[in-house]
């Protein structure tokens, strides 16, 4: 047998009072070059398994027969011998590229120290391997890049680093524990490909664990799928897809949103416009070198929402779209442009016009353990916008919490318990009453499932159209997630550093995308992507905010760009003949410039 | 997780030294201590403290445990008094220096990077900056020997730590969700800090405050040792005083005392901050019968 990796029977038991027993007799096999996933909701004990393997955790919470990495049986090693092994024969990645890198080191001396560490090379040589393992990451400039310090460098270098440090010393074994789950899309999808072809060249067996069936399926050949400590099924990947035989399995496939399915439902005709924006901009104080300049975030940014209609504002990590969401009600003052709500202007100094949008614009973020306030009770939580906005009697506002409870599918008792003793669904259903309870208009929802596991965030989605078509409020949606997006949104606007680039009607851009950056993201959707393949994009990161380039910004990364691209900056060009300007497919790329 | 992770503090607190052997001694330490300054203040105890009961520096016997002084007053009854003495000026500048390091640093870790901020940050460079001692023999001096300019004095420089420990921490809560929501519905910002910032640092606040409480005893009985401290009544730093001359002479009696109460009395509420600490700190968990930090 010359499996790189086997383990027979490894079980992990936390210590504590009961104790968790995270890994319960899990047995694997990779085989040299095998790339497999291991994929499961939180909890189940994918990275205690891993751990394990790496010995991370206290030895005496890992039982196991065998773990074999090659013909060499792991148990029997002491610590010492372990070490040596780490890192050279058997490797790992972890989620967070920003705390898996030392801070005070620049990126060359962490690098070689793996490489001298390990007694592969020294002085010259090492340094010479190092580049050689950046380069090989698909990394450039790599003398400048080698004296750099982590916090200079964006969260998809970080990681590419990290992955190079765990195949300097091209390991039997890496294991990589969520390694693109903190990356944007377009760069994850580069990173993911680096990774297999690193792997391939190598002859690497790669054990990747992931919450996402999507990256799984992406690059992995085998897939197992784990659930309370247990593998349920594992199955190579075409066939895990095709025929689940585990009915766990099938309910993961079935609560992962999708982008090339379209949303059960139709959406509900569209009312009047509610909120309407024009030119806005909204822009940060900052202090660069000394000096004060002001970045701008959110750029010239037009656009409407109807009521009862979900907008989806899809868009990479800093792109400005949290910060236009959160303008919408204040939280960051806009500097330019014009806001109508509900037909009538909003602006800074007016006082009463802006307590009407605060009564009906009402905001769900991302972390539900945030969002609620730990020392105060769901109840007290609940009824605090109903004391504000002095919404009925004292007694009736007691019914409406237990309503809005009840509404969102949690029971009225829970009004007693505090966000600690919630789960995390529950706390984003708890995030959701406490928007919904002012009965407002419209939702401004930051990212509100990027934080719950797939089969949560399913039964999450379901509520939030559940609800809208009882309640009848608009959505803003903001996301990274264009899944999530494609299952919710009835309109989309796609932003990018600071601007719209392109909006329409779901269906049209997913079926139909026009801007060069919308096909980019769309396929490097992981899982079977839609739409028109764009082609990869160039460079791997978005320029700064704070020089963004001239002409169009997206020109510096864009497959499709043109000479005229970098001196004039795109203005709007209608992609459809709809009559209705608000169903419009709108995009600002001069491709489109003779379309009509 | 742990169950436990942000229950209100004091049943946090209750629990957590409940299962602190440690902790434990020093709560009933400073429950000791407290009983005792209370029956001081009700007039059960220690109320012969001023008057001649005995002949000058009697040896320490059943009558007199420490024995009598250089004036033949009882030396166990002049300690158990100076509890009360302690617990005045440990109460009084722990909850003045917590109430004001609990304004300012809100209001500035609210304003970060304001001019509120930068007055406040400069108050309190200025005040760290003035030598501690010289700062209350001017203050003795300028208000004529008030019985409270000591107290003054403490309250006016222990307030800057707790000041920038909030500050920090409101900064972080500020940046919290929970925070925006209040701001997007339109809550004023007093309403929001009162109700939703300062609730969340009630740990730190309490923690900050026996710190303080501790420090404040220790410089009383060195203020009190230099002249500078309690001017009306006694105290662990006056006896303390007063042992210098007659430690030569071979009478430890005020000595032994006075050390001893104060010994045990800090060693006490040391323990108990200790343990508070642990036990109001949500990533701390506990393994084995010790605390731990808790892995993320």
């Amino acid at each position: 047998m010359n499996a790189a990796l086997a383990v027979r029977n490894l079980t992990v038991r936390f210590p504590g009072d009961p104790g968790v027993l995270a890994v319960d007799g899990v047995s694997l096999d990779i085989a040299r070059g095998e790339v497999v996933g291991l994929v499961g909701e939180s909890g189940c004990g994918k990275t205690a398994t891993a751990n394990a393997i790496m010995r991370l955790l206290e030895p005496s919470c890992i039982t196991a027969d065998s773990i074999r990495l090659g013909e060499r049986e792991l148990i029997a090693l002491d610590e010492r011998q372990f070490r040596r092994l780490r890192g050279r024969d058997i490797s790992m990645v972890f989620q967070e590229p920003l705390t898996s890198l030392d801070p005070v080191l620049t990126v060359g001396s962490q690098v070689r120290a793996v490489i001298v560490r390990h007694g592969l090379a020294r002085g010259k040589a090492a340094r010479e391997a190092a580049a050689d393992a950046l380069r090989r990451m698909g990394l450039s400039d790599i003398h400048h890049l080698m004296g750099r310090y982590p916090h200079q460098l964006s969260g998809g270098m970080r990681q590419r680093i990290v992955i190079a440090m765990a195949m300097a010393c091209s390991p039997a074994v890496l294991i990589a524990d969520e390694p693109t789950t903190a990356l944007d899309v377009t760069t994850q999808a580069q990173v993911l490909d680096e990774l297999l072809r690193l792997g391939r060249d190598n002859g690497t067996a790669i054990l990747l664990i992931t919450h996402d069936l999507g990256v799984a399926a992406r690059i992995c050949g085998r897939i197992i799928v784990m659930r309370e400590g247990k593998f349920v099924e594992s199955a190579p990947t075409e066939q895990l897809f095709a025929r689940p035989a585990h009915p766990y399995t099938v309910e993961l496939i079935r609560a992962v949103p999708r982008v090339d399915q379209k949303p059960a439902e139709a959406p509900p005709p569209a009312g009047d416009s509610l909120l309407r924006l024009e030119g806005r901009r909204v822009s940060h104080p900052l202090r660069v070198a000394g000096k004060r300049r002001r970045l701008v975030a959110v750029k010239d940014v037009s656009l409407e929402i109807r009521r009862g209609e979900i907008l989806g504002l899809v868009g990479e990590s800093g792109c400005g779209k949290s910060t236009l969401a959160q303008s919408l009600v204040g939280l960051k003052p806009a500097d330019g442009g014009s806001m109508y709500f509900d037909g009538r202007q909003v602006t800074g100094g007016q006082a009463a016009a802006w307590s009407r949008v605060r009564r009906q614009v009402q905001l769900v973020f991302q972390d539900p353990r945030a969002s609620l306030s730990p020392r105060r009770s769901v109840g007290q939580s609940l009824i605090e916008p109903l004391d504000h906005f002095g919404i009925d009697t004292r007694t009736g506002r007691q019914a409406r919490v237990a309503q809005a409870l009840h509404r969102v599918g949690l029971e009225a008792a829970l009004a007693f318990r505090y966000p600690h003793e919630l789960s995390g669904g529950q706390r984003q259903r708890v995030a959701l009453a406490r928007a919904l309870i002012s009965e407002p208009d419209l939702i401004v929802a930051d990212e509100p499932l990027s934080s719950l596991d797939v089969s949560v965030q399913a039964r999450i989605i379901r509520l939030l159209l559940e609800l809208r078509r009882e309640m009848g409020f608009a959505v803003l949606l903001v996301s990274h997630d264009l899944a999530v997006i494609r299952q919710l949104a009835d309109r989309v606007a796609v932003m990018y550093l600071g601007r719209i680039v392109e909006s329409a009607p779901a269906d049209a851009l997913f079926e139909n995308p026009a801007h060069p950056y919308t096909r980019a993201l769309l396929s490097a959707v992981p899982g079977r992507a839609a739409g028109k393949p764009g082609g990869p994009l160039a460079g791997s990161e978005p320029p700064s905010l704070l020089t963004p380039p001239p002409g169009c910004v997206f020109h510096t990364r864009c497959p499709e760009a043109m000479n005229r691209c970098s001196r004039i900056d795109p203005p709007e060009f209608r992609v459809d003949h709809a009559v209705e300007p608000l169903s419009a497919h709108r995009v600002h790329c001069l491709l489109h410039e003779n379309t009509h | 997780m742990s169950a436990s992770v942000a229950a209100a503090p004091a049943a946090r607190a209750f629990r957590g030294i409940g299962r602190d052997r440690w902790g434990l001694l020093g709560l009933v330490i400073v429950t000791i201590f407290f009983l005792l300054a209370a029956g001081v203040w009700l007039g059960w105890l220690g109320q012969d403290w001023a008057r001649a009961v005995g002949g000058r520096w009697e040896p320490a016997g059943t009558e007199h445990w420490f024995g009598t002084n250089l004036l033949g007053q009882d030396i166990f009854q002049r300690a158990v008094y100076s509890a009360r003495t302690a617990f005045e000026i440990g109460l009084v500048v722990a909850l003045a220096t917590t109430v004001l390091g609990a304004a300012f640093g809100a209001l500035a870790g609210w304003r970060a990077f304001s001019w509120v901020d930068d007055v406040a940050l400069w108050v309190k460079g200025v005040l760290d900056s003035v030598p501690f001692y010289l700062f209350v023999a001017a203050l003795a001096y300028a208000m004529q020997g008030r019985a409270f300019a000591m107290h003054i004095a403490m309250i006016l420089t222990f307030w800057t730590p707790t000041a920038r420990l909030l500050r920090a921490e409101v900064m972080r809560l500020k940046a919290q969700d929970f925070v925006k929501s209040a701001q997007a519905i339109g809550l004023p910002a007093w309403r929001i800090v009162l109700r939703h910032v300062l609730p969340n640092t009630v740990h730190i606040l309490l923690v900050q405050g026996t710190l303080v409480f501790v420090a404040a005893i220790k410089t009383e009985v060195i203020l009190s040792f230099l002249g500078l401290g309690v001017q009306d009544g006694v105290s662990w730093g006056l006896m303390l005083a007063e042992s210098t001359q007659e430690v030569i002479a071979g009478h430890f009696g005020n000595f032994l005392a006075a050390s001893g109460f104060l010994f045990t009395f800090l060693l006490g509420l040391n323990l108990l901050s200790d343990a508070l600490q642990d036990a109001l700190d949500p990533t701390m968990t506990r393994r084995r019968g010790r605390m731990i930090k808790a892995p993320a």
